[in-house]
């Protein structure tokens, strides 16, 4: 494989960035997605009513990664096909546990006697969910998002092997047709997506954590 | 008024219960104080109260309704509950800590910050200097006084306090246990007080409730505890001055020799004391005067004399008692 830097300048400015919209949306509907059901779940997992069935749900997300999202894909092919939304659930199935875990562990992690003491004077269990145990737990959370989102920015370049769009498109052309500079355009693009959700929720996360945790 | 009917609580997955059928009741606007080494199963009992946690077996009630009628929520928001790990919202300032009750009681925002300065400045916090600052700029005495705070802001006529004044120094304690009596005679609560420190719950306890291993061993007020040990574990509790600590307790009055004013005897004193003071006082006095006996006034009259023989003779006469 020969490189042109004529073809790699070509390749970086024309063909790749249509697909940087494209790439950013197959990270973040499957993220959007993966966070609505991990956390609620992870809340409720530390429920005292459903607290038994963590090890079973975990276990569940835990499968979710292990297994590869082109796995995930061919078994649900014979009901979804290929495409774009095979692809976002394959994906979202892939995100669910950096956000599941982190849920678990911020609220874990707030103190027992904090959460005692707010019981103690009074606050029902919504209450001390909602003003306490979320608040102090949610830089967590957050920082569980944020390694879903980086995660998911990389192994997203696999959905344009069913047809799913994104900046895959442009590696796996360049697979195809020999060119390295189509393959180092769509790898680092994909670099800078991944770098640059981590700097902004990065941001996010430092805004949500209080003063007292830094 | 709190009473507890053979209360037991046997914790999950163990065998030895935390609390064995204790029965005990308090009377409104009075400090019962709990007292015992670590583990006796204080904090235990101040939590069964406020259902923080269920009895295994037993009744308690709070001002002559069983617990398990009230809903639990409404039942803490009506009794104020210092913690023993203090358990400041780490998240929220000073001013919402301790406004947290009230602002649950839904009370206007404008009663509820004066509310809350008014308690800072009883706990001997400055309003101004904390009620902005966060939990972990405060000290750990700081800590525990806002704690202290946040219990009484919605000025719940029950209290139960586990080692309020434990973060602190002597003296400081000292000086939060004087203030908070004398809080106590103004607003005269119901009060559960937790300590393992014998010579607090001698100062602050109308009763004493001496706890081991999960038993009540004795209970009675402080004067009875400490002249009527009921046995050994009491009595190496109170410690080897037990005769001090009376002297502590009895007031110069109850020992003293009833004079005249203007007899021979009350002229003869050279150095005076106020009858509802301490007989420990009376030896002060005497010492610091060098003199064997001290005049014992009501106002500006003479009422009595108490002498260094009649001191002696009735430490004797409760050290008698002891043996
Ligand atoms: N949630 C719990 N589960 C199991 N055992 C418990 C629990 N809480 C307390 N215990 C046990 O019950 C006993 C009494 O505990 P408790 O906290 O009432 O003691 P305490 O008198 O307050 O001691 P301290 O002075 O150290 O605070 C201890 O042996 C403790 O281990
Ligand atoms: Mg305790």
């Amino acid at each position: 494989m020969n490189f042109e830097l004529e073809r790699f300048v070509e390749a970086m400015l024309d063909r790749s960035p249509p697909y940087i919209l494209e790439h950013l949306q197959l990270v973040l509907i499957p993220l959007g997605i993966a966070t609505a059901i991990a956390f609620p779940v992870g809340v409720l997992l530390t429920r005292p009513r459903f607290r038994r069935y963590t090890g079973r749900v975990m276990s569940i997300f835990n499968a979710g990664q292990t297994i590869p999202p082109l796995a995930v894909i061919a078994v649900f092919f014979p009901f979804l096909g290929l495409g774009y939304w095979p692809a976002v659930i394959a994906l979202t199935i892939y995100a669910l546990l950096p956000i599941a875990r982190n849920t678990l562990a911020g609220l874990a992690a707030v103190p027992r006697e904090v959460k005692d003491a707010a019981r103690g004077m009074g606050m029902t269990e919504w209450q001390i969910l909602s003003q306490v145990e979320l608040p102090l737990s949610l830089p967590v959370v957050m920082s569980g998002i944020k390694t879903s989102a980086v995660l998911t920015a990389g192994t997203a370049a696999l959905a344009a092997l069913v047809g799913g769009k994104g900046m895959g498109a442009v590696i796996f052309a360049g697979i195809n047709f020999f060119r390295m500079e189509l393959i180092l355009a769509g790898t680092i693009y994909i670099g800078i997506i991944a770098v640059l959700l981590d700097r902004v929720l990065t941001f996010v996360e430092e805004k949500m954590t209080p003063s007292y945790m830094k | 008024m709190i009473q507890l009917e053979l209360v037991k609580k046997v914790f999950p997955n163990t065998t030895v219960p935390a609390v064995d059928e204790v029965t005990f009741s308090i009377n409104k606007g009075n400090i019962c104080v709990f007292v015992g080494p670590s583990g006796c199963g204080k904090t235990t009992i101040l939590r069964m109260i406020n259902r923080l946690v269920e009895p295994t077996s037993g009744n308690i009630y709070v001002d002559g309704e069983n617990i398990l009628d009230v809903d639990s929520d409404e039942l803490r928001r009506r009794i104020g509950y210092v913690i023993q790990q203090i358990g400041l919202l780490p998240h929220r300032t000073i001013e919402q800590n301790v406004g947290l009750v009230p602002r649950l009681l839904k009370w206007s925002e404008a009663k509820i910050k004066q509310r809350v300065m008014e308690l800072l400045e009883i706990v001997g916090l400055d309003p101004v200097e904390t009620a902005w600052k966060y939990p972990y700029q405060l000290s750990g005495g700081q800590m525990q006084r806002a704690g202290v705070a946040r219990a009484l802001a919605a000025d719940p006529p029950i209290m139960l306090m586990d080692e309020p004044f434990g973060a602190v120094d002597p003296i400081v304690r000292g000086r939060l246990q004087d203030e908070f009596l004398r809080l106590q005679q103004e607003v005269k609560k119901t009060i559960c007080f937790v300590t393992h420190d014998i010579n607090e719950a001698l100062k602050m306890g109308d009763y004493i409730v001496v706890m081991n291993m999960g038993k009540l061993v004795q209970k009675g007020t402080p004067m009875e505890v400490l002249s009527n040990p009921a046995n050994k574990f009491v009595k190496d509790m109170i410690g080897d001055d037990r005769g001090v600590k009376l002297l502590d307790l009895t007031r110069a009055e109850s020992l003293m020799t009833a004079v005249t004013e203007g007899s021979a005897a009350a002229r003869d004193c050279s150095c005076f004391l106020d009858a509802i003071q301490p007989v420990k006082m009376a030896l002060e006095v005497m010492m610091k005067n060098d003199s064997d006996v001290v005049g014992i006034c009501r106002g500006k009259e003479v009422v009595g004399t108490l002498s260094w023989t009649e001191i002696k003779k009735h430490i004797h006469k409760i050290s008698g008692d002891q043996e």
